[in-house]
């Protein structure tokens, strides 16, 4: 990761900017007309978010960038069922899984939900712009 | 399968209040995906490089958006010169 944001800082502008945008390490979870009904297993994806927010502070104490800007926002995704959603998660995120008593939970909720709600999974997302300050040679 | 990310369009308002403008600038996306950021930026952008190693969504998104040059390349493979690009966006891929 690390070596990812040096090889972005060769690249850019000395006026320009690099941007990430990754999930924080807060669990995702799933949601029934904005009732909490449990968390997603994420496998190991709470580490590789550590891992991305530690390697932005290594090169921001090295003098490779200063921050600019942090902008925290929720992102949400939506499914028509909640066995939809979970295959979602299943298929596209890496490792990730929803319990089955979050599923079935989920499901009931849903029952109980008025026409038109559909189920979603939330995740906290931090976006930050770095600007870059000092010069690697070589 | 109707999944939905992000109808809200949060993502996008974070960018702008960021305070990012793409217009006009040479931009280097690392790990586009399918282009669900790129959309946002791709038409008014000076040029659009993306890059994601993962050669089904690169080749959606070079027929969604046929100004963006995508390429199914990791970052550790990318060849740019020095100082060649305006903005570097990590798309959740650090």
């Amino acid at each position: 990761m690390v070596d990812a944001l040096r090889r972005a800082h060769r690249m850019v502008t000395r006026n320009g900017a690099v941007v990430d945008v990754h999930p924080t390490d807060a669990p995702a979870s799933m949601e029934v007309g904005a009732h909490v009904i449990g968390d997603v297993d994420a496998g190991d994806a709470p580490l590789r978010h550590v891992a991305a927010e530690a390697a932005l502070k290594i090169t921001v104490d090295t003098g490779l960038f200063e921050v600019d800007t942090v902008v925290g926002f929720d992102f949400y995704t939506y499914g028509d069922t909640v066995e939809e959603l979970r295959d979602y998660i299943v298929e596209n995120w890496r490792n990730a899984r929803i319990d089955d008593d979050v599923v079935e939970r989920a499901e009931r909720a849903l029952r109980g939900a008025r026409v038109g709600v559909r189920p979603c999974v939330l995740e906290r997302v931090c976006l930050t712009t770095l600007r870059p300050i000092a010069r690697i040679e070589g | 399968m109707a999944i939905d990310e992000d109808p809200e369009g949060h993502e996008a308002a974070a960018l702008a209040s960021a305070g990012l403008s793409f217009m006009s600038r040479r931009v280097l996306e690392i790990g586009c995906g399918d282009g669900r950021l790129t959309k946002h930026f791709a038409r008014v952008a000076a040029s659009v490089l993306a890059i994601d190693p993962d050669r089904e969504a690169i080749a959606q998104l070079a027929g969604d958006l046929p100004m963006v040059d995508a390429r199914p390349i990791a970052v550790d493979e990318l060849v740019l010169p020095a100082h060649s690009v305006d903005l570097v966006l990590f798309s959740w891929s650090l």
